[in-house]
């Protein structure tokens, strides 16, 4: 689950640096030493726009004036490619005219040093704007996250939902989904009060990120309410995992009322291949299951088989 | 003192700095070299290739302890800049201030 992670201080930053001049290089390269940076050098513009776009740099030095490319049609190039659109871009230039900041703000450049640099001052800029991007990114991912139980949230799962099924009507490959719905939630809040069902509801969370595979989308899908989206998974080993889960579960003890078991119901609605089901339609199917989750008794996965026809039932007991 | 007088050498302000000295000491050996080069342009009159090496010494002189040479190396570009091919000759002036800082440039 690499998505998840936001300890952006682990993160190795990488910087490219654009400049004609060798000189220039090594001065950096010496500077730069310390910091917890990799360094890419380019000696001109076309060569920067393909390291930037095969090795997404944290940040880019660009030089201004150097000929050929100039500084300001690489800017241009790289704001206008969506691979490199995002990196940050400081500018380095020996003009001093106030028009080029302009040029260079204006193009998305974020900010701006005049060469020959203090290298003091470049650090620092430096590592400012790596920390602003690395921020930006965070909250980007933070849009998408639930608060309380770290799962993706509905906005997530609703966009990764409808990717999944165009991809599974355009590769052929398996998907399966599966809906959670804990069991007897609002007594569990009433009996316990709500700090409990909070408790409840991120320890499952934490259990279902234990359970699940690297490729697997975890979601929070309402107030007791989680999915899984499982794609390159066929219906019988969605259920294989999902009844892994049920069992973790219901073997769980709480500390906070350890003479009460917490018990889920999940079901799946799964294709070994392409289906002509839409999303809405296919969700509805999982609700389907799960209903007949609750309906047969709770603490169980029913699991429909979209491409056979066929429902099938896992219970503890059987 | 006047500029082009003074024969002290020039020590890097980073002479102190052990990330810096092999560098900077790469940077100092390079300046005969390069004087060659823009003597050679200054005499064929080959202004642009003139402006090429004289920025590039604007842009780093500073940056491995040299403001004197990035100011001085200003100057002349702006000179050069300012002239035709055929009038190269009237950045003499600077030409020589600049020629100055880099003979007496040590590490």
């Amino acid at each position: 689950m690499s998505e998840l992670k936001f300890n952006t201080e682990e993160r190795r930053h990488s910087v490219l640096v654009v400049d004609d001049s060798e000189d220039v290089h090594r001065l950096l390269q010496a500077r730069l030493r310390q910091e917890n940076i990799d360094l890419y050098s380019a000696l001109e513009g076309s060569k920067a726009l393909e390291i930037a776009a095969s090795e997404s740099p944290s940040l880019i030095l660009l030089d201004l004036d150097m000929p050929d490319m100039d500084g300001f049609e690489v800017l241009r190039h790289l704001k206008e490619t969506s691979a490199t659109r995002d990196i940050p871009v400081i500018v380095l230039s020996g003009l001093h005219s106030p028009a080029d900041k302009v040029v260079a703000f204006d193009l998305g450049a974020v900010d701006y040093v005049t060469k020959p640099f203090d290298l003091m001052e470049l650090r620092v800029r430096l590592r400012s704007a790596i920390r602003m991007s690395d921020l930006i990114e965070m909250l980007g991912k933070l849009a998408h996250i639930d608060g309380l139980t770290g799962l993706w949230n509905r906005a997530h799962f609703d966009e990764r939902w409808a990717a999944n099924i165009a991809e599974n009507h355009r590769s052929e490959r398996p998907l399966c989904i599966a809906l959670f719905d804990l069991d007897h939630f609002k007594s569990l809040n009433d009996t316990y009060g709500h700090p409990a069902g909070d408790a409840a509801l991120q320890g499952f969370a934490k259990l279902i990120k234990r359970e699940i595979r690297a490729s697997d989308i975890p979601c929070r899908y309402g107030g007791e309410e989680f999915a899984l989206i499982m794609p390159e998974t066929t219906p019988e080993d969605g259920a294989i995992v999902c009844e892994r889960i049920r069992q973790e579960l219901a073997a769980l003890n709480w500390p906070a009322h350890p003479e009460r078991k917490v018990t889920v119901s999940i079901g799946i609605a799964g294709a070994d291949g392409a289906v002509e089901t839409s999303a809405e339609q296919w969700l509805a199917d999982t609700d389907k299951a799960l209903y007949r989750a609750k309906k047969g008794g709770r603490d169980r996965v029913v699991t429909t088989n979209l491409t056979s026809g066929q429902t099938l039932e896992h219970t503890k007991a059987a | 003192m006047n500029p082009q007088n003074d024969q002290n050498p020039l020590r890097s302000e980073f002479w102190n700095d052990p990330d810096m000295s092999e560098l900077v000491t790469e940077y100092v050996q390079s300046m005969p070299n390069r004087l060659n080069s823009i003597l050679s342009a200054y005499e064929s009159r080959h202004r642009e290739q003139l402006i090429r090496i004289v920025h590039q010494l604007k842009g780093s002189g500073g940056g491995y302890g040299f403001p004197q040479l990035t100011a001085a190396a200003d100057k002349l570009e702006q000179r050069l800049r300012s002239l035709n091919d055929q009038d190269i000759s009237m950045a003499g002036p600077e030409l020589k201030t600049l020629i100055a800082i880099c003979s007496r440039m040590a590490a």
